[in-house]
């Protein structure tokens, strides 16, 4: 099982955290893949606001609405992001997958504080890949849950941990998904 | 990347006199709206890159530019001033912002710097906080832009 999509942003010995990075609209979305259950096409997904998958429910959440995003549409490339810990689970649309990367913590800058508003509560900060700009998704948020201060910290990995081509073992997606995530996203992440 | 425009200096009286009575002002366009910056508010300017949107509530604070290997928030002054940017390629102008580094994308017209006689600026608070007042440059008043606070006042609660 191979993940094409996969990428280690620097080799470093810190802490690195695991991003899903999603687009939706024209926006570079990442999420922190500890939560990520799954991703399953629409089809797969249903039609009564819920996803069960793996025997377990995911209520459905138009993520691109919350975070004021004006989303492509069901396309080909749509895929639903099945995301939840051990208190809650939704499931979202997203425009494309375009696959996992690691990023080191001290890579990982906060959103500059001329952005005072709402979007504060929704992006925990950023980070710069070589072909975009992704925004990181607060997890807490996207499951409607209380957030706390130092979220990222939640989900950093010690990189020294891992051996060598090891993928994160938390990560546990339906083995499906991540076989059409990988051919999905062997065109555009590197 | 400034245009110096020196041959409005004085010549009279002592070099550091002469400069306490004038104030350096740099003058630009956005969206052909011209407007004038204090020279100690800007930190460089660049060519536009492109910026990659951002989802945000706050006003005229919807995206982000690269520089280096990070990025800065951009403010749309042209959105402010109800105008949109004249054709060419836009450049990227730096403020030195109060809350960190700003971008703002201006006319493809190169700023130029302005040595005006500090008679011929008139500070005076009106209903913009991102105004500070007016300026005589090049025979032209205009207005003075506060970039150091610019978006500060009117989102930040009081």
């Amino acid at each position: 099982m191979g993940l094409r999509g996969h990428k280690t942003a620097v080799v470093s010995s810190g802490l690195a955290v695991r991003f899903l990075v999603a687009l939706m609209g024209p926006t570079h979305v990442a999420f922190p893949s500890h939560w990520v259950r799954g991703i399953v096409t629409p089809a797969e997904g249903g039609q009564d606001g819920h996803v069960t998958w793996a025997n377990a429910s995911y209520e459905r959440t138009d993520l691109a609405r919350r975070l004021t995003i004006q989303a492509k549409g069901v396309t080909a490339e749509t895929r639903i992001v099945l995301y939840a810990n051990e208190q809650r689970s939704r499931s979202f649309a997203v425009d494309k997958v375009v696959g996992l990367i690691d990023v080191e913590r001290t890579l990982i800058q906060p959103l500059p504080a001329q952005f005072r508003g709402g979007e504060r509560e929704r992006l925990l900060g950023l980070f710069v890949e070589s072909s975009y700009i992704a925004l990181i998704a607060n997890p807490f948020w996207v499951l409607e849950l209380p957030s706390r201060t130092n979220v990222l910290d939640v989900f950093a990995l010690r990189v020294s941990e891992r051996r060598p081509g090891e993928f994160d073992s938390r990560l546990r997606l339906p083995s499906a998904a991540l076989e059409e995530a990988s051919a999905m996203s062997a065109g555009s992440a590197k | 990347m400034l245009r110096t425009q020196l041959g409005r200096q004085p010549h009279k009286g002592s070099k550091g006199a002469t400069e306490a009575r004038m104030q350096h002002m740099v003058v630009f366009s956005v969206g052909g709206q011209r407007l004038a910056a204090r020279t100690e508010e800007i930190g460089g300017v660049m060519p536009w890159t492109g910026s990659t949107a951002v989802p945000s509530d706050t006003p005229f604070v919807r995206a982000l530019v690269r520089q280096e290997k990070g990025c800065l928030p951009v403010f749309d002054l042209a959105a402010k001033f109800k105008r949109s940017l004249q054709d060419g390629e836009p450049l990227c102008l730096v403020v030195k912002h109060v809350d960190g580094p700003l971008a703002i994308c201006i006319d493809s017209q190169v700023p130029s710097l302005h040595m005006v006689a500090r008679s011929a600026v008139q500070y005076r608070a009106g209903n913009d906080p991102d105004i500070a007042g007016t300026c005589i440059a090049g025979e032209e008043e205009l207005p003075i832009i506060n970039l150091t606070t610019l978006g500060v006042s009117s989102n930040r609660p009081a």
